[in-house]
C-alpha cells in the first residue's frame, strides 16, 4: 500500500479485492434467480470451489489448474444439486441447505483423509495469485489508479464476467429465455423448449462462478480453513435482492458489503473490539441493510 | 376411486422414505469403504456400534432430547408456512442464556433456579427467532434469509460470552464456568448421559401435537399455513401467524439448549450444540411436520450421529462421515419424483 495515500484509499481498495466473492456469487445466484428458484447453496459451492481449487492447485502445481478443477468441482456440485431440485422433484429450499451441510461435511471428510487434520491446511508451495501488470502511467492516476490497479487477476476477471453477465442476461435469446423462464416457465413450454434446462444452466452457472469465487478465497490465503466460505454466499443472495436482479446492481450492493467489511477490518486494528463482534458485524450489517431495503420496497408498494 | 389414491400415496409416501433411507445408508456403506482402511470394522461399528453397550445407548438416546425440540420447533414453523432457518443460532443462545441464568443465581434453589434458567432461554430465543417473524410481518422481510443471517451473528455473540464474560480462565476448553451442581437434571441411565430431559422432550412433543392440532390458534395457524389469503378472507389476524409460530419454534430451540446445558454439559462449551439446528430441520421434513413424528425422526438422526462417533473411536473414519449421510436424506427426503416413483411408471 502506498504509504502517501489518504486512509480512504487503502480502505476503498481492500473493499475491491472484498467485494469480489460476493459479486461472483451474486451474478452466478443472478442466473439462478432470474430461472426463478432461490438458490441458497451458493454458500456450499463457494466452499467447494475453496477447497478443491487450492487442494487440485498444490496436486498439479499450477494455479491455473487447480482453479479450473476448482470450478469444475464446484459445478458437478451445482449439478447435483440441480438434478435433484429439476429431475427428482425436490423443494429447492431443502436441497440447497443438502448442499451446503454436503460441501460442508464432505471437506472436512476429504481434508482428514488427504491431510490427517480438521483444521487449517497451509499450502506454502502454492505462488500468489499474479496481480495485473498495467502500465505506469496508469498506476499512477492520483485515486482511480490506486483503487482499480495492482489487484489480483481474478477481480480483473470478475469485472469481466460481470459485463459478459449483463449482455448474456439482456442482449441474448438464452437471456430472455432465462428470464422468461423465472417469470413464467409456461411461456417457455408453449415455445418448444423445456425451462428445466434454462433453470440447470443457471446453477451450473451459479457453480462456476462460486467456484471462482472460492479460488480467490483460499489462493490469496494460502492455506484451506474450514467453513472458509463463513456467510458469504448468504450475503451474495441478500446482495441479489438489494441490487435489484440486476448484473450493476449486485456490483453497487457486493461493494456496499466490502466497504462495510473493510472498515470494520480497519476499525479491528484502531478500537479495541473483541474479534468476535467483528466477525458478527458483515452479517448484522446485511440483516440492517435487508431491512432498510424492505421498508423502502413496502413503502413504495403501499403508495401506488 | 379417490380412497385408493389416497391409499397409495400413503403406501408412496413410506416406500419413499425408505428408499430416502436406503439411499442415504447405501451411500455411508460406499463411502466407508472408500474411506476406511478397515471397512469391516468401521461398518461394524457405525451400524452395530450404538447398540453394543448400554453407555453408547444411553447417550445416543440424550442426543435424540434436543433434536425432538429442534425437530418441533420447525415443525410449528412449517406448519405455519414460515421458514426459520436460524435454529442454528437460536439453540447455541439458549444453552448460552440457560448458563448465564444459572450463573446469575449461584445459590438458588435448584428447582426454581432451573425454571428460570430454562425460561430465560424460551425466551431469549423465542425473541430471536420473533423479531425475524416480525420484520416479515411488518415489512415483508424475508424471513428465512434474515432468521439465518441473525443466527449467525447470535452465534458469534455467543462465542464471545464463552470466551469473554462468562468464561472459564481455568479451563483449556472453550467454555464458560460450571453451572452449580443443585442445576444438574438427574440421570435415568447411568453410566451414559441420559437424563429426565428426555422426559420433557416426549411431554414437548405431546403438547405441541395437542397445540398444532386441537387448539383453536393451531387450527388458525395450520389455515395460515395452508392458504394465508384464504384465511384473512375468513377472518384470520394473519399477521399474528408470521410471528407466533416464529416465537414458538425460537423458544422451543432456546429449550432444547437450555436442556443440553442443564442435563448433559452443565456449561456453555464452544459448538456444543452445532449441526442440531439444520438437523432439526431435515427430523421435521421425515416426520412431516406431524409433532408425534418428530420423535422416531429424532432417533433416526441420533443413530446416525452415535454411528459416526463409535465408528470415529473405535476405526479410522472422521465424524463428519455424519454430515454427509444427513445431507443426503436432506437431498432425497422432499424428493417428489422418488416418493411418487411408482405413479410417474404408470402413468409413461
Amino acid at each position: 500500500m502506498t504509504g502517501y495515500s489518504p486512509f480512504a484509499i487503502p480502505l476503498v481498495h481492500s473493499a475491491v479485492d472484498i467485494m469480489t466473492p460476493f459479486l461472483l456469487a451474486g451474478i452466478g445466484g443472478l442466473f439462478t434467480e432470474l430461472a426463478g428458484m432461490l438458490n441458497i447453496a451458493l454458500e456450499g459451492l463457494i466452499l467447494t470451489g475453496a477447497f478443491f481449487s487450492i487442494v487440485c492447485a498444490a496436486a498439479t502445481g499450477s494455479l491455473f489448474l487447480g482453479m479450473l478443477l476448482g470450478i469444475l468441482c464446484s459445478m458437478a456440485l451445482a449439478w447435483l444439486f440441480g438434478a435433484v431440485t429439476l429431475y427428482l422433484r425436490a423443494n429447492v429450499f431443502i436441497t440447497g441447505l443438502a448442499t451446503n451441510l454436503f460441501a460442508s461435511g464432505f471437506t472436512v471428510v476429504l481434508a482428514f483423509q488427504l491431510f490427517k487434520t480438521k483444521g487449517v491446511i497451509q499450502f506454502p508451495g502454492i505462488p500468489r495469485l499474479p496481480a495485473l501488470v498495467v502500465p505506469a502511467f496508469l498506476q499512477k492516476v492520483p485515486v482511480v489508479g490506486d483503487v482499480l490497479f495492482g489487484h489480483n487477476v481474478i477481480v480483473y476477471v470478475t469485472w469481466a464476467i460481470v459485463l459478459l453477465s449483463a449482455i448474456v442476461i439482456y442482449r441474448t435469446p438464452f437471456g430472455l429465455r432465462l428470464r422468461g423462464t423465472g417469470l413464467n416457465a409456461a411461456t417457455i413450454v408453449t415455445l418448444g423448449l423445456n425451462p428445466r434446462r434454462y433453470q440447470m444452466a443457471g446453477i451450473l452457472i451459479s457453480g462456476l462462478t462460486c467456484g471462482l469465487a472460492g479460488a480467490m478465497l483460499t489462493m490469496e490465503l494460502g492455506a484451506f480453513v474450514p467453513e472458509i466460505s463463513s456467510g458469504r454466499g448468504w450475503i451474495a443472495l441478500v446482495a441479489i435482492y438489494l441490487g435489484n436482479k440486476t448484473p450493476w446492481g449486485i456490483f453497487i450492493a457486493s461493494f456496499v458489503f466490502g466497504l462495510a467489511e473493510s472498515v470494520s477490518n480497519y476499525a479491528q486494528g484502531a478500537v479495541k473490539v473483541p474479534v468476535d463482534f467483528i466477525l458478527a458485524l458483515p452479517y448484522v450489517f446485511t440483516v440492517i441493510a435487508m431491512i432498510v431495503y424492505s421498508i423502502f420496497r413496502h413503502a413504495r408498494s403501499s403508495r401506488s | 376411486m379417490k380412497e385408493r389414491r389416497n391409499l397409495g400415496e400413503l403406501f408412496t409416501g413410506f416406500t419413499g422414505l425408505a428408499l430416502t433411507l436406503l439411499l442415504s445408508f447405501g451411500l455411508v456403506i460406499v463411502l466407508i469403504f472408500l474411506l476406511s482402511g478397515t471397512p469391516v470394522r468401521t461398518l461394524y461399528f457405525f451400524f452395530v456400534g450404538a447398540f453394543t453397550n448400554s453407555y453408547y445407548l444411553g447417550n445416543m438416546l440424550n442426543v435424540a432430547v434436543p433434536l425432538v425440540f429442534t425437530g418441533l420447533g420447525i415443525s410449528v414453523a412449517f406448519k405455519a408456512a414460515v421458514f426459520n432457518l436460524g435454529g442454528e443460532g437460536q439453540i447455541y443462545a439458549g444453552g448460552c442464556a440457560a448458563t448465564a441464568v444459572c450463573l446469575a443465581l449461584p445459590a438458588a434453589n435448584g428447582f426454581l433456579g432451573g425454571l428460570s434458567a430454562l425460561a430465560g432461554a424460551a425466551v431469549l430465543s423465542g425473541a430471536i427467532a420473533g423479531l425475524s417473524g416480525f420484520l416479515r410481518m411488518k415489512w415483508n422481510t424475508d424471513e428465512m434469509i434474515s432468521s439465518f443471517l441473525l443466527s449467525a451473528a447470535v452465534v458469534l455473540a455467543v462465542n464471545y460470552f464463552i470466551t469473554g464474560p462468562l468464561g472459564d480462565p481455568k479451563n483449556n476448553l472453550l467454555s464458560t464456568l460450571a453451572i452449580g451442581p443443585q442445576y444438574g437434571l438427574s440421570g435415568i441411565f447411568p453410566p451414559s448421559k441420559l437424563n429426565i430431559s428426555a422426559f420433557f422432550a416426549l411431554a414437548a412433543a405431546l403438547l405441541m401435537f395437542f397445540f398444532i392440532y386441537k387448539s383453536h390458534a393451531g387450527y388458525e395457524m395450520r389455515m395460515c399455513g395452508l392458504n394465508r389469503e384464504f384465511s384473512r378472507y375468513g377472518g384470520i389476524n394473519v399477521s399474528k401467524y408470521f410471528v407466533l409460530p416464529m416465537i414458538i419454534s425460537g423458544a422451543l430451540h432456546g429449550l432444547g439448549g437450555g436442556l443440553m446445558v442443564l442435563g448433559t454439559y452443565r456449561a456453555t462449551i464452544e459448538g456444543f450444540s452445532f449441526g442440531m439446528g439444520w438437523n432439526g430441520i431435515a427430523v421435521a421434513l421425515i416426520a412431516k411436520n406431524n409433532p408425534l413424528g418428530v420423535i422416531p425422526a429424532a432417533f433416526l438422526f441420533a443413530y446416525l450421529d452415535a454411528g459416526a462417533k463409535a465408528a470415529m473411536i473405535n476405526s479410522d473414519v472422521t465424524f463428519e462421515i455424519a454430515a454427509i449421510a444427513q445431507s443426503f436424506i436432506f437431498y432425497l427426503v422432499t424428493a417428489r419424483a422418488l416418493y411418487a416413483f411408482t405413479r410417474i411408471r404408470s402413468r409413461a
